[in-house]
């Protein structure tokens, strides 16, 4: 029954909310957000004595049950890709519980149909991509060309990176093979004459993968005292735009080194 | 670049990337304004102050009070909003070029460049920071007034 505190078994209960603030860290939502969903779990359905501490890469939660015994869970997190819809319905789901909406079975059953909330079709991301790279490269100076450039060549990166994500290939290894790509087409498209500035189409096209708004979360997690994850945030933003650069370097190096009459 | 033509399309590139971390119906546009509210003000106040750093603090700080007041009014949390409003200010761009000059072996470049994107990431988080507990102080407020008003007969 919805509203009353059942005998909910807590073992139970700490893997559902440990569960909860795995899903908020993978989906980009900020660390307090996660601690704090998997506290509200806790305290909405077994008790009050609860303690988590996340971080980019893992959730620590340790849960004080009704018989008095100390529980606790670790949850790792390896992959992480923002998804604003999840951290959106998991936010729902936590004031559903906090407001006594919702008891243990709903709120499982919830939290399954957010993991398996379905993807976008492939056209749409596609023309996301589309849109999102060549409306930044006008944005930051581009002509109309460089703009259909960069709208281009970001659909193409955007269906190739996450085809290489999903074989395991670390993080760092997709964000230089993505750089990589995105300025040896670029580069070959100013070549040709289709763009005017082959650099601002690379940027508008690697803002699909500069981490920008990690490192901004990362300060954003020390403003809000998550030391710890904070500086996690910064490294892990500091190691993308490393294997970016390294990308885009390593082909401006060799593109240099092309004959001139090899190239049309 | 003129002046209504660019929060256009930050907006518009904000709007592409709402799409691409899955918001759905309603909230693609929502955030789309909230990109193109913050390109606005950046460009307004870095135009009026000539820092780009006071420019980047200005534009969270609007993204962030924006953000909130849609929060509230949809029952959403915030962060949703505010990360697709930032997309256009972040300095991913600098990032990229200071890990670009390292690579060159430009140490100089790598070095200025770099300490003006961690001064855009601090501006653009301490924007947000306030704009957030701005709106936790309205808000608290607005419940102690609304609490008291009960309590008095």
């Amino acid at each position: 029954m919805a509203g009353q505190i059942a005998p909910t078994d807590p073992e139970e209960l700490l893997i559902l909310a440990a569960d909860a603030a795995r899903i908020v860290l993978e989906s980009g939502g900020e660390t307090y957000r996660a601690e704090e969903t998997a506290v509200a779990f806790c305290s909405a359905l077994g008790g009050p004595e609860a303690e988590c501490f996340a971080t980019p890469t893992g959730v620590v939660l340790s849960f004080t049950g009704t018989d008095g015994r100390v529980r606790s869970i670790v949850r790792r997190v390896s992959k992480r890709a923002m998804n604003l819809e999840r951290v959106a319905r998991v936010d729902s789901l936590v004031r559903d519980l906090v407001g006594g909406k919702a008891d243990f079975d709903e709120a499982a059953i919830a939290l399954g149909e957010i993991e398996g909330l379905p993807g976008r079709p492939a056209l749409v991301s596609l023309l996301a991509a589309a849109v999102g790279t060549g409306s930044f490269a006008l944005l930051f100076g581009g002509a109309w060309n460089d703009g259909l450039v960069a709208a281009a060549v970001g659909a193409l990166v955007s269906r190739f990176v996450p085809r290489l994500a999903g074989r395991g290939l670390p993080d760092f290894f997709i964000n230089l093979v993505g750089g990589a790509t995105a300025t040896l087409l670029c580069l070959a498209a100013g070549r040709v004459g289709l763009a005017s500035s082959a650099d601002i189409a690379t940027i508008g096209v690697v803002m699909l993968l500069v981490p920008g708004v990690a490192i901004t979360n990362a300060i954003r997690d020390t403003i809000a005292g998550d030391l710890v994850a904070g500086v996690a945030r910064g490294a892990d933003a500091f190691m993308a735009a490393a294997a970016i650069s390294i990308g885009a370097g390593g082909v401006h190096q060799l593109w240099r080194l092309l004959p001139a009459a090899a190239l049309p | 670049m003129s002046a209504l033509l660019a929060p256009l399309w930050a907006g518009i590139g904000t709007g592409g990337f709402a799409v691409l971390f899955f918001l759905r119906g309603r909230d693609i546009p929502l955030a789309a304004s909230g990109g193109a509210i913050g390109w606005a003000a950046y460009a307004a106040t870095a135009a009026v102050t000539g820092s780009p750093a006071v420019g980047y603090f200005a534009a969270a700080a609007a993204i962030g009070l924006w953000s909130e007041a849609l929060a509230t009014a949809l029952k959403r949390p915030a962060t949703v909003y505010m990360i697709c409003g930032i997309i256009p200010l972040v300095p991913g761009g600098g990032m990229y070029y200071t890990m670009l000059a390292a690579v060159r072996g430009n140490s100089w470049l790598a070095i200025t460049t770099g300490f003006e994107t961690l001064q855009a990431a601090g501006a653009i988080a301490a924007g947000l920071a306030v704009s957030s507990a701005a709106s936790r102080l309205l808000s608290l407020r607005a419940l102690a007034s609304r609490a008291l008003a009960r309590r008095r007969p």
